[in-house]
């Protein structure tokens, strides 16, 4: 099963940072190792406002294929997916463009608003 | 026939009793809507949410001379010594007449605010706001 092929309400993204040691010196100066080729790191927030509660499902029960933080997983890229609305590559905010693939950073949070309508919210980082 | 309704017209039932001197009642209805716009659209969009039920009412303090005060009785439903429970509901119909017919609006409700007040020059008066718990129980507009 795939990620659920839902337009959120609101996204939000955070592209991460390459591996970087940064040390200081007494003086001031500073020096910094990079220790890797890729960027990782990013995080993808997900909100999906007031959905039905069968959408809802959709993110329990990929978690639960996912056995939760475990396992990594590629994002749809159409329009009609996480990704919807995005005017840029939506490579931008993926993960795999650094080699990463995204996995749950913790459980989807289900808020139920209403009966048959719940609100969800998904948190993924991107992992090498 | 054509029917303009007026105050003449409206009446207020509490537990099924037609009150004494009523001067005003108003009734508002609200649906709440749960916004579902996604990225990427340019209009918003809506589902229903929970609706609302709420009004007010007036009343002349009045007696009738056999001992029935219908704003004291109504004023009573806070203003008690003892606590409200939750089977103090009200059974409120909201009329207008027209003939023999009655174009009613019934709910059952919890009494939310009382005023009760004594002016120079004024008569007294009971002032009842209420809000509905649950769905209306009948819709005959």
């Amino acid at each position: 099963m795939a990620f659920p092929d839902l337009v959120p309400s609101s996204r939000s993204f955070d592209p991460g940072d390459y591996p970087i040691k940064t040390f200081k010196a007494q003086n001031g100066s500073e020096v910094r190792i990079l220790y890797g080729s890729n960027r990782t790191n990013m995080k993808l927030s997900l909100n999906y406002v007031n959905i039905t509660d069968a959408n809802a499902e959709l993110f329990l029960d990929h978690y639960e294929e996912t056995k939760g933080t475990f396992s990594t997983f590629e994002l749809p890229e159409g329009n009609t997916g996480p990704k919807g609305g995005w005017g840029g590559n939506k490579d931008a905010i993926g993960a795999n463009l650094s080699g990463n693939a995204y996995r749950y950073e913790g459980p989807p949070q289900v808020q139920q608003v209403r009966p048959g309508i719940s609100s969800v919210t998904v948190n993924l980082i991107g992992v090498l | 026939m054509a029917k303009v309704y007026t105050g003449r017209d409206g009446r207020l039932l509490i537990g099924g009793t037609e009150q004494l001197k009523v001067t005003n009642w108003s009734l508002t209805g609200a649906l709440e809507v749960l916004e579902t716009t996604t990225l990427g659209e340019y209009q918003r969009s809506y589902v229903p949410g929970v609706q609302e039920f709420s009004g007010s009412a007036s009343l002349l303090y009045y007696n009738n001379g056999s001992g029935r005060n219908d704003a004291a009785t109504a004023l009573k439903n806070i203003l008690k010594t003892g606590s409200v429970a939750d089977t103090d509901t009200v059974s409120l119909q909201l009329r207008l007449v027209e003939g023999n017919t009655n174009h009613d609006i019934s709910l059952t409700a919890y009494i939310t605010d009382v005023t009760y007040s004594a002016s120079v020059g004024e008569v007294s008066s009971a002032q009842i706001s209420f809000r509905a718990t649950g769905a209306l129980t009948g819709v005959t507009i």
